[in-house]
């Protein structure tokens, strides 16, 4: 299933056994593309899940079996091939959340929580910290916190805390500021989306940092939010609803706040003479259902040729990056994203751009190992290229 | 095995084979719900090794090393029949043959491709479509089904009514022999290519496939609806009599259709009547004929209903995924049967009294594989956590089987499961000549035993039979409501 809102989910101890063990997921399985084992495939998993949680005697709960559950970067390609429809995406959270509630959750991801708890964020740095990245802008101080504004910048942690994806919230910033937006940002009132505990299976966790989020949204009396963190979007698209119920709030991804002001017209693009091929984020397209706007601003600027990928759109490879999969096994996400910077190489394109820091982070460090002459980056900061 | 032999597959293959019980576990078992209960007892499902090999080569020297010591060898790909196929009887080595995947040689003016066998049928269509070229015929289950799995099966599917056996289709293969040698096998070697087919990997491991292709066509859609199985018979036998052969022709009973409204998956939510899913590919002129051809079947018969192009395109969507019927289940349990397309009503309807004999919805549906042969699948179902329900509920395939049976039918593969059925599906010279065969290519009996020429002890005709009647005529008395 590619969205929640299309979920035929019941139980994990219903779906398990409804798992027909056919083996369609194995193909689209990065993870089990990459490991070759059949506790590595979807089938496998669930096959021992059943054994876990549907059965009147429940089975042990094996190490190894964790292990490979986490070995998952919850990209959801295994449920869009499923032939019984499972929503498989939902059932990884769950058995996460299953065995988080057990207390047997990788020492990785106990890590991630009480990071998560001590900093309000995913870095070691202090969550003061959070608009750091926006020393480089003209007018830095314009980005605090303002009630009223017409439209939030929810940033995400990498953005926030990583040198390296610093580039993607200065060229939001820049693009907003030259369109005449009247945006501001949560600073240092932002807290992590929440996404790395759901999908550690801290559920219960997650909610506090949900609620805090939402209530500073209240307070400043926002009604538009955009994320360019395709995990961050989600979140709030998705896992945020309850806590948001009786608020009027917009939810969009970058992608299509800034596909609407070049439509408007509010954008004026040069052009760039390139070959680009756009990467899929699975939390952005497969798992929400946006495909459309991030190609419509590549397409928007004159010059550049978009060319796709061998597998794109529902059907896009993972880059490794997602599920916690880096925090608990970064040689298996590395192999993920050279199978992804494969097909870059076969595009012929000069440029790859996504819409997900985690992702142009994995695609960058893979292509830089393949020592591969492309450059890696997010949509704004194409867009901002192409306004001069 | 002995722990020697083990620990040398071990160091030569690294961290391409596991002698781990856990990961072994999940290789003694295909799609077939069977209980631990039963299986067990009976046979040493879980391998005593998994190896991946990487290539031909691997897989030779594999082999040798089995016939030297006399190790059972059971290859698996897909894994994705329901026979035991590819599960061990006698634990031994399991090859998982997944390495051996890829496009070797396309060959665009001989309208042919070279692949390696464990390739999937969804990665060739993708791969052939891409260049504007297509499989002649596929398994209804191409997301998962390999190219050389589907050889050493009966291998007809989606496009067989069109362009025939996949038997037909294919050129060569290589082959790695019970003795471990390598062989490119064509119809005029010695062993030729008709003794692999349908032989259920017993006979060697199939490396590579050439095969034929087909241009990639525009297609036509259609979904009608019939009142009942003789009006759909009838439609169809005019659909297969006419000068433009479906390409693909596939049918649901009426329990289906319900079993599909209830479920939420109905096209057009039909709650009644039985669909006939029809595809055309050609030129654009003959998908123009078959347009013309399907609009003067309606007008002349007012029972038949054509449903939306939209729904029709969604079917063809959907192809694959007949399996969705399982979230009815959780369990489901049934036989596929090869029958004649004349026989199909009156199967049906012995189905449909069935049914109503055990108190219990049966599901039929299929595909026209050939102008007299379809392939049907009739399922019902059932709860595995139930396990004493189950197990007498498992008797019920067998009555499924007897049905098809009297109606000139009998099970579509046979792997370990179907063997009691035996003398139902060939002939005594047609048995005794693969007997034949297979003491000639594998006189120690190491690849893949236990599995289509003869049936184990407890599997015999005569003892399941006992049983299985036995256990329908309990579930008969008792089993109402289950």
């Amino acid at each position: 299933m590619s969205q929640e809102h299309d979920s035929l989910y019941t139980t994990l101890e219903r779906e398990a056994l409804i798992c027909g063990r056919c083996g369609y997921c194995r193909s689209a399985c990065p993870v089990y593309n990459v490991l070759g084992w059949e506790s590595a495939a979807p089938r496998g998993k669930i096959t021992l899940a059943k054994e876990m949680f549907s059965q009147k005697q429940p089975g042990e709960l094996t190490e190894e079996f964790v292990k490979r559950l986490s070995q998952c970067t919850l990209c959801g390609a295994c449920g869009g091939e499923c032939s019984t429809c499972i929503d498989t995406r939902r059932l990884w959270l769950d058995l996460r959340r299953r065995i988080a509630d057990m207390g047997k959750e990788p020492k990785a991801y106990a890590a991630i929580r009480d990071n998560l708890l001590a900093n309000r964020n995913i870095s070691t740095f202090s969550n003061e910290e959070r608009l750091e990245w926006a020393q480089d802008l003209d007018d830095p101080e314009a980005l605090e916190p303002r009630a009223g504004a017409e439209v939030c910048y929810f940033v995400g942690c990498v953005s926030a805390f990583f040198p390296q994806a610093a580039q993607i919230p200065l060229a939001v910033a820049e693009i907003l500021t030259g369109a005449g937006v009247d945006f501001t940002t949560m600073g240092g009132e932002e807290w992590c989306c929440g996404f790395p505990l759901i999908s550690a299976g801290f559920v219960r966790d997650s909610e506090q940092f949900i609620r805090h989020n939402v209530e500073q949204i209240k307070k400043l009396q926002i009604h538009t939010l955009i994320a360019s963190c395709a995990s961050c979007y989600h979140v709030w698209k998705y896992d945020s609803s309850q806590a948001l119920q009786g608020y009027e709030l917009e939810v969009l991804h970058t992608t299509e706040y800034l596909a609407r002001l070049i439509k408007e017209e509010k954008i004026v693009l040069n052009e760039l003479e390139e070959v680009v091929a756009y990467h899929d984020p699975c939390d952005l397209g497969r798992n929400s259902g946006i495909f459309t706007a991030p190609r419509e601003i590549i397409q928007a600027i004159p010059g550049v040729t978009l060319v796709e990928l061998q597998h794109h759109h529902e059907n896009a490879l993972c880059c490794g990056g997602g599920g916690n999969l880096q925090s608990v096994d970064p040689e298996t996400a590395a192999r993920i994203s050279a199978l992804r910077l494969d097909e870059m190489k076969a595009s012929g394109a000069t440029i790859l751009v996504s819409a997900c820091q985690q992702c142009e982070q994995m695609l960058t460090t893979a292509a830089q190992k393949a020592k591969l002459p492309v450059r890696v980056m997010d949509v704004s900061q194409l867009l901002l290229e192409a306004m001069g | 095995m002995s722990s020697e032999t083990l620990q040398k597959i071990l160091d030569q293959y690294g961290d391409r084979a596991t002698a781990s019980e856990w990961e072994r576990a999940l290789y003694a078992r295909d799609l077939a719900p069977v209980p631990a209960l039963l299986v067990n007892p009976l046979f040493r499902t879980r391998p005593d090794i998994v190896v991946r090999p990487a290539d031909s080569e691997e897989v030779a020297e594999i082999m040798k090393m089995a016939g030297r010591h006399r190790i059972p060898v059971t290859p698996r790909a897909g894994a994705s029949t329901v026979y035991f196929d590819s599960v061990p009887t006698r634990g031994g080595i399991l090859l998982d043959l997944n390495l051996i995947k890829g496009i070797v040689a396309l060959d665009e003016a001989a309208m042919s491709v070279k692949v390696k066998a464990a390739t999937t049928w969804g990665e060739l269509e993708e791969f052939l479509n891409r260049r504007g070229l297509a499989s002649k015929s596929m398994p209804s289950s191409a997301p998962a089904a390999t190219v050389g799995g589907w050889f050493c099966m009966m291998g007809y599917g989606i496009g067989s009514l069109k362009y025939g056996s996949f038997f037909s289709q294919v050129k060569s293969i290589e082959v790695v022999l019970p003795d471990g040698s390598i062989q490119r096998v064509t119809r005029e070697t010695a062993p030729a290519l008709d003794w692999f087919v349908s032989s259920e990997g017993t006979l060697g491991i199939i490396t590579e496939v050439e095969l034929e292709v087909r241009r990639l066509n525009p297609m036509r859609h259609f979904v009608l609806q019939a009142p009942d199985a003789d009006k759909m018979r009838a439609v169809m036998e005019i659909l297969i009599q006419a000068p433009l052969v479906p390409y693909n022709l596939h049918f649901s009973d009426q329990q289906c259709v319900k079993a599909m409204y209830d479920l939420g998956f109905s096209p057009a939510q039909m709650e009644t009547g039985c669909l006939l899913g029809i595809d055309y590919e050609g030129t654009e002129a003959e998908l123009k004929q078959a347009q013309e051809m399907v609009d003067q079947l309606i007008a002349g018969d007012k029972a038949v209903i054509s449903l939306p192009r939209e729904t029709a395109e969604q079917e063809w969507q959907e192809r694959y995924k007949a399996l969705k019927l399982k979230r009815g289940g959780p369990s489901v349990l049934g036989g596929e049967i090869w029958l004649p397309v004349k026989e199909l009503p009156a199967y049906l309807e012995d189905i449909r009294k069935m049914s109503r004999a055990y108190a219990l919805p049966l599901i039929s549906y299929g595909h026209v594989v050939t102008p007299e042969y379809a392939t049907v699948m009739t399922m019902f179902y059932a709860d595995e956590t139930k396990i004493i329900q189950y197990i007498v509920n498992l008797s019920l395939v067998k009555k499924i089987h007897d049905i098809g049976y009297r109606h000139q039918g009998h099970p579509y593969g046979v792997g370990l499961w179907n063997t009691p059925y035996l003398r139902r599906i060939y002939q005594v010279p047609e048995l005794t000549e693969l007997r034949k065969r297979k003491k000639t290519l594998d006189h120690s009996g190491i690849m893949n035993p236990g599995k289509v020429y003869r049936s184990p002890l407890m599997l015999n005709p005569f003892n399941f039979a006992l049983a299985m009647n036995v256990l329908a005529g309990v579930r008969r008395v008792l089993g109402k409501g289950w």
